[in-house]
């Protein structure tokens, strides 16, 4: 529980959760083949909310935010993000994308470039940003994720929680207005994770709309607005993290924590 | 918790020096030691290797060199100084120029060297320091350049579409050096020098592109009139041979193979069923048919199907059959280095919003290729080496050419020295693309240390 501890350390944000709706899932559906990984979710995310969702590897949490911005394809339902319906129009698609950040569990950085070249490559070749302009945006960020030293090296010379770190800054380059992160400390080691949650909880109090999916439950205790848990493609349980630590509802939420918790 | 607790750790964690490896084991007595006669075995098979080597190169050494004849009139004066004791290079020196042009006229054979020239020297600043835009450079030479090259070594009347290609290609020259230079003397690329000396640079960017545009006019122009003043004759390809005829066919093969096996890889792994299906189909139909067959095809059928009045190049006809074969072949080498490709990666790209032309390009295509060097230069050695194939269909390539001169009277019979000869000229040259792709691998590799 030592994470626990660091995360609850430092002063807790306050809640920058808005009225204005900024992504509305109307009864999603998903299919692999012929396995239902979606099952009817709704789901509405207010401008500045941080939802945090937890759940049993293959419980569709991931798929359901590779789903918002269009890296997975649903088969049910409406997905609305910022007033843009997601279908098969690739321009709709482009909108989303460009308001939407992903961060990724094996951060998935470009191998070839350097840090910085990784931070500007969008801006530059997708918002025709002028090199100096991204160059000068791309390192604010790289200070904003305390890393700027490393602008010049190359990704396979950082390490896991700097890579995530990196990652981060180039999805906010792009200033997206929702940020996804899939499991963004799985990938790494028990010293990495901290530094990689204290750049994400300073975020979350920026107020950026964040959708995390995470077993970080310090972190989800401390910044979240609304925990959802999910199992077999369906939300079992949503609440806030008050209610949802201390009084889960579903007997399938109290099996989870108990084992989650258990260590 | 407290015995864990570093701050009141009374012992503190020191770690102990390296020590050096133990004698023996580095330098050359350890190298000897360890590969040569680490076992008694070893050693009597090391002793075998050295007297076999010995053998072989004591006599090569002797044939080719001691005993060799180096000037003669016909293959009989040779034999009658050394016998079959001595190589006969004097039958492989009095032939050398048929080896490299084949039966190109001597006085016209400045046209194929400065031809040749010409192309390396468009090529060059691909190697400088400093200068920039070098993907500019590289793709004018490969797709402009021919024009003026395939007047020069074909020569005769040119066509109003070919005297424009041919000023183009001037310019694209004089440009691509200017720039050069000036890269390499100010550090700032022609473009700028242009739009500053001209007095644009204050002006908004968008109207940058007009005095580098007038400048391009005024070359071209000029370059025009002086083309049209050229008068060369025409040389038929049935004259061209040797290294000049390998290295125009394996060189527009290479040119071509790349780009339109990256463009049938993509087509390959596109999710649009009809480009798909036709990618699938070249590249089956071409992999599964040996390159003779292809050539036959090319040469002998195709004109069957052509109208009466359409009289096809035999060497065109061999080249395009090399381009097809070989882009099949590059299809399927770039697919492999496509799915080495993590999804990881196109994700992150797609998340990003790069389109999928910028994902290709920007991401994919960079890492891909970085990873196939050494699968690419292998196809392109191998296209080098599979252009003699075009001797069957009566081109007088360089292998054609070698065995040509053991039929001529006066050196009849002369086989192995010619081969021999060019034996060494195609190790070398496939050496030199060997060691080349080492050199890519490791100076782009160095970007992605510890991948």
């Amino acid at each position: 529980m030592s994470i626990d501890a660091q995360v609850e350390s430092k002063p807790t944000g306050k809640s920058t959760k808005g009225d204005d709706v900024v992504i509305e899932l109307g009864s999603v559906n998903k299919w692999y083949g012929e396995f239902h990984v979606l099952k009817d979710i709704n789901l509405s995310v207010y401008q500045g909310e941080k939802i945090v969702i937890c759940g049993p590897s293959g419980s569709g949490k991931s798929t359901l935010i590779r789903c918002i911005n269009r890296l997975e394809e649903h088969q049910g339902g409406d997905i609305i993000v910022n007033g843009v319906t997601l279908d098969n129009n690739l321009k709709n698609i482009d909108a989303i994308r460009s308001d939407v950040g992903m961060v990724f569990q094996s951060f998935n950085l470009f191998p070839h470039l350097t840090v910085l070249e990784n931070c500007t490559l969008a801006p530059i070749w997708v918002k025709q940003t002028p090199k100096a302009q991204a160059d000068e945006l791309a390192m604010e960020y790289l200070h904003r994720v305390k890393i700027p030293e490393q602008a010049a090296k190359y990704p396979g010379q950082l390490s896991g929680g700097q890579q995530q770190r990196v990652a981060i800054a180039r999805s906010l380059c792009m200033n997206p207005q929702i940020m996804l992160f899939d499991e963004p400390t799985s990938a790494l080691d028990p010293e990495m994770i901290s530094e990689v949650l204290d750049v994400m909880v300073e975020l979350a109090d920026s107020g950026m709309t964040m959708l995390v999916v995470t077993h970080e439950m310090g972190f989800a205790k401390r910044v979240a607005d609304r925990v959802i848990f999910m199992d077999f493609g369906e939300i079992v349980e949503q609440n806030t993290p008050e209610e949802f630590f201390t009084n889960p509802r579903s007997d399938r939420t109290k099996l989870f924590l108990s084992q989650i918790l258990a260590h | 918790m407290t015995h864990l607790d570093a701050s009141s750790s009374d012992v503190s964690f020191q770690p102990k020096p390296s020590l050096p490896p133990p004698p023996n084991t580095v330098g050359a007595i350890g190298w000897v030691r360890k590969n040569l006669f680490s076992s008694p075995l070893n050693a009597f098979l090391t002793f075998v290797s050295l007297y076999v080597i010995w053998v072989v190169v004591s006599n090569t050494f002797e044939w080719a060199i001691v005993n060799a004849v180096w000037e003669a009139n016909s293959r009989r004066e040779c034999l009658d100084k050394v016998g079959l004791s001595g190589a006969c290079w004097a039958g492989v020196s009095h032939w050398m120029k048929n080896f490299i042009y084949g039966r190109y006229p001597d006085e016209e054979i400045w046209r194929v060297n400065l031809g040749f020239g010409i192309l390396i020297l468009w090529m060059l600043p691909f190697w400088l320091p400093r200068v920039t835009s070098k993907i500019t450079i590289g793709a004018s030479a490969i797709l402009i350049a021919p024009f003026l090259l395939g007047h020069l070594f074909a020569g005769g009347e040119k066509g109003l579409f070919l005297q424009v290609m041919i000023s183009v290609a001037i310019t694209s020259f004089i440009f691509s050096w200017l720039h050069t230079l000036l890269c390499i003397a100010t550090g700032k690329p022609l473009w700028t020098t242009i739009v500053t000396a001209s007095g644009f640079a204050a002006k908004p960017d968008a109207t940058h592109k007009y005095p580098v545009l007038a400048v391009f006019l005024a070359v071209f122009i000029g370059a025009f009139i002086y083309q049209s003043g050229w008068e060369i004759t025409a040389q038929s390809t049935n004259l061209w041979g040797g290294l000049f005829v390998t290295l125009v066919i394996s060189g527009i093969g290479i040119a071509v193979s790349l780009p339109a096996g990256i463009i049938l890889a993509l087509g390959r792994r596109s999710k649009m069923p009809v480009i798909r299906v036709v990618c699938v189909a070249f590249i089956e139909l071409f992999r599964s048919v040996p390159l003779i067959t292809v050539l036959f095809m090319a040469v002998t059928m195709v004109p069957l199907f052509l109208p009466a009045e359409i009289n096809p190049v035999k060497i065109v006809q061999a080249i395009i059959a090399v381009c097809i074969f070989s882009s099949a072949y590059m299809a399927e080498t770039v697919r492999g280095g496509l799915q080495a490709i993590s999804k990881g990666q196109y994700e992150a790209a797609q998340a990003l919003g790069l389109s999928y032309w910028k994902m290709m390009s920007l991401i994919v295509m960079p890492q891909a290729l970085k990873m196939m060097i050494p699968n690419i230069v292998g196809s392109f050695i191998g296209l080098l080496k599979d252009t003699t194939l075009v001797s069957i269909v009566g081109l007088y390539d360089l292998l054609l050419m070698l065995k040509a001169v053991s039929q001529n009277p006066q050196w009849n019979g002369i086989h192995t020295e010619p081969l021999v000869f060019g034996a060494a000229l195609y190790f070398v040259l496939c050496f030199i693309m060997s060691k080349y792709s080492q050199h890519l691998e490791r100076t782009l590799g160095a970007g992605a240390a510890g991948r």
